[in-house]
């Protein structure tokens, strides 16, 4: 048992951090539904940072480390898929990778874009097609998430299968589902919790309300939960560890969520105020993986059989 | 980062767990229910404590200097998930193994280590914890027990209440005040339970027989060499201790055997087919295993000699989580268990029930979060 972070992993954050430092913040009024940077994601490409499972040194709980710092930023980066799936399946796989599950066509797809991979879990297999034009179809302005999102038109009949069982892609794809909502429940924390203590009503900051703190304190429990279970996960690359992560993430998405904007008042309800960025991303990975009864009932099946 | 035990780790658990199926009673599970602090319970604790202490087993995360065996935070941990998993069979002596060794060998006088340490490594010393009282329960630095000091003696009067073990404690870690400036003026007192003044009075209780008790002082004279630490110091010590004590108990360990046992009960029954109760387990094994890597990542701290701060109550609050889901999951799916059918889930059940309120209540864990670990400003009082 070691769980401290080794020199290398704490270099490597400390590289992220002095690296996305520019994008770190964004200023008020000038928020956008989904934030995206092109040369946030190339600079993290060439800095190598969503290649750092497959060093031997490194490993998957780096990924999983590095997938839950950039989930923090503002700007909604492709990491998770890109950083921990995508070395199982082909390491020079055109990115962004978007992972769906087979016969989900009316859901709609995070960063699917033409160029982008689409990597399809059936119930007995993994295969990947490269996303053209006709594949993608714009979901237009009425998209709720902050994630960057389009629709798949259909599986096309030529696809590349790949040499690796369905269910060990849902435990990798389950881990990082809770790497990223680590992050983003991180940031969201952070976000809310400077406005409460700044906030003043009845002559005194609202975070000084017991109604608040006590639910704040929650998060913060459950956050580090969801933490500690996705770093987990990544590292044993267990089943049953990868279905509990995702299932505590998923239920920590939820019940935050709701308290994060609860908290902000009319404020959380603005696009002025960033912290929509991270809670309208929680709110799609809830429904990632058939939600939180599916984790549940995976983590069952995989702990007890 | 690594997850899995080492293999020196594992071989430690596994000696731990060869010696208690070969050491504890046939009828082990059937008696354990009588409860950590019953008289029964108590008497068998001597006997196997002092069977842990000759095989190395009762405190080898200890210095050598005192006995133990100088092994680490990680097999300290081991140790207490191996002895809560099987019901605790060290009675109520778990408490010398978790704190009260470790504070009296970081705040107790030479002669004080003298007297206790050797008592507490033979394995037969009992002692009892004197904090809360009726008008101070999570304001604790209300106490009013006072002691004045009268010549080389305190003189202590007072109550004290919800006091475990107290009905066959050997010694009373006990709180007093000693002036009225608040958490300054709280003084710690090594009380001999014989001495005269001292009456104890057993209250029924739904944890189990002998747990909780009334502790009255009238006129106790203690000497001032019993004095642990400085005047005014109890405060500090106790957020010591307390550290150790909220970290020390496996709880999310012994809540995930009772939870795993549960499902082995419904599986049989044909029960477990169901999605709905798959899924309401799966939700406590989350909360349980949460709490586990929240407390290891605070044994890690401690491993790397860090200090252990208001982390220590976020990782409570999980166990209390995780305890509470698994308490209710066996009523909810296997109520015949605390009607006599399991006496391993009911004695799960009855310690399960007062995690959120021993060693500090769960509302006081999230404000020490809230304060703490989020640096809200804080409440006006």
């Amino acid at each position: 048992m070691l769980l401290s972070l080794s020199d290398d992993q704490t270099q490597i954050l400390d590289f992220i951090d002095s690296l996305t430092r520019p994008y770190a913040s964004v200023p008020m009024h000038d928020v956008s539904f989904a934030l995206t940077s092109d040369a946030l994601d190339a600079e993290l490409v060439e800095g190598g940072f969503l290649d750092v499972m497959a060093m031997e040194e490194l490993g998957p709980v780096t990924a999983a480390l590095v997938v839950e710092r950039l989930a923090r930023l503002p700007f909604a980066v492709e990491a998770a898929a890109s950083a921990l799936v995508r070395p199982l399946l082909d390491p020079e796989l055109p990115r962004p990778l978007c992972l769906i599950e087979e016969g989900q066509l009316r859901k709609p797809v995070r960063f699917l874009k033409p160029g982008a991979t689409v990597v399809v879990v059936g119930e007995n297999g993994v295969r990947s097609f490269t996303a053209t034009e006709e594949h993608v179809c714009e979901a237009g302005d009425e998209v709720l998430y902050a994630y960057p999102l389009a629709y798949l038109t259909g599986v096309p009949d030529e696809t590349r299968t790949h040499d690796i069982a369905a269910e060990k892609l849902r435990t990798q794809w389950r881990a990082v589902l809770a790497a990223e909502a680590a992050g983003l429940l991180a940031a969201a924390l952070q976000s809310a919790t400077t406005y409460v203590s700044e906030r003043k009503q009845f002559g005194r900051p609202i975070a000084t309300f017991q109604a608040l703190r006590h639910r704040l304190a929650e998060i913060q429990v459950a956050t580090n939960g969801v933490y500690w279970l996705a770093l987990r996960a990544a590292g044993t690359g267990d089943a049953g560890d990868a279905a509990l992560a995702a299932l505590h993430a998923q239920e920590a998405a939820k019940r935050a969520g709701y308290d994060f904007h609860q908290f902000l008042g009319a404020m959380g309800m603005t696009l002025e105020h960033p912290l929509h960025l991270w809670t309208y991303r929680l709110k799609l990975l809830t429904a990632e993986l058939g939600g939180r009864g599916a984790q549940a009932v995976a983590a069952a099946d995989a702990i007890w059989g | 980062m690594n997850f899995e035990w080492t293999e020196e780790q594992a071989a430690f658990r596994g000696k731990l767990v060869d010696f208690l199926e070969a050491n504890l009673p046939e009828d082990w599970e059937e008696f354990s229910k009588h409860g950590p602090a019953s008289p029964a319970l108590t008497e068998f604790a001597r006997g196997f404590c002092r069977k842990l202490a000759e095989n190395g087993m009762l405190f080898p995360h200890w210095p050598k200097e005192i006995g133990g065996e100088g092994l680490g935070p990680w097999e300290q941990q081991i140790l207490a998930e191996v002895m809560w998993e099987y019901g605790e069979p060290r009675g109520g002596q778990y408490m010398n193994v978790n704190w009260i060794g470790p504070t009296m060998l970081k705040y107790g006088t030479e002669a004080q280590k003298a007297r206790y340490l050797p008592q507490i490594a033979s394995g037969e010393m009992l002692w009892c914890q004197g904090f809360s009282e009726p008008n101070s329960g999570s304001d604790l630095a209300s106490l009013r027990t006072r002691a004045e000091l009268e010549g080389d003696h305190y003189r202590v009067n007072g109550q004290k209440i919800w006091t475990s073990y107290a009905g066959l404690a050997d010694t009373c870690f006990l709180l007093t005040r000693t002036s009225d400036d608040r958490k300054k003026g709280i003084t710690i007192l090594l009380v001999p339970m014989d001495t005269p003044g001292i009456t104890v009075r057993q209250i029924p209780s739904l944890i189990g027989e002998g747990d909780i008790h009334e502790v009255f002082f009238d006129d106790v004279m203690v000497p001032v060499t019993q004095r642990f630490g400085e005047e005014g110091q109890a405060w500090e010590i106790i957020g010591y201790s307390l550290t150790n004590e909220r970290l020390g108990i496996p709880r999310y360990h012994l809540a995930r055997e009772a939870l795993d046992r549960a499902v082995g009960i419904l599986k049989e029954s044909g029960d477990f087919a169901r999605e709905t109760v798959k899924a309401e387990a799966a939700r406590c094994a989350a909360l349980c295993e949460a709490a586990r890597t929240a407390i290891y990542a605070i044994v890690q701290k401690r491993v790397d000699g860090g200090t252990i701060g208001p982390e220590s109550s976020s990782a409570r609050f999980a166990t209390v989580q995780a305890e509470r889901a698994v308490c209710e999951f066996v009523v909810e799916y296997v109520p015949e268990a605390l009607a006599g059918q399991s006496a391993f889930l009911q004695m799960h059940h009855q310690r399960g029930i007062v995690a959120g309120i021993a060693s500090g209540a769960a509302e006081i864990q999230l404000n020490i979060i809230a304060s703490d670990v989020l640096q809200l400003p804080r409440e006006p009082r």
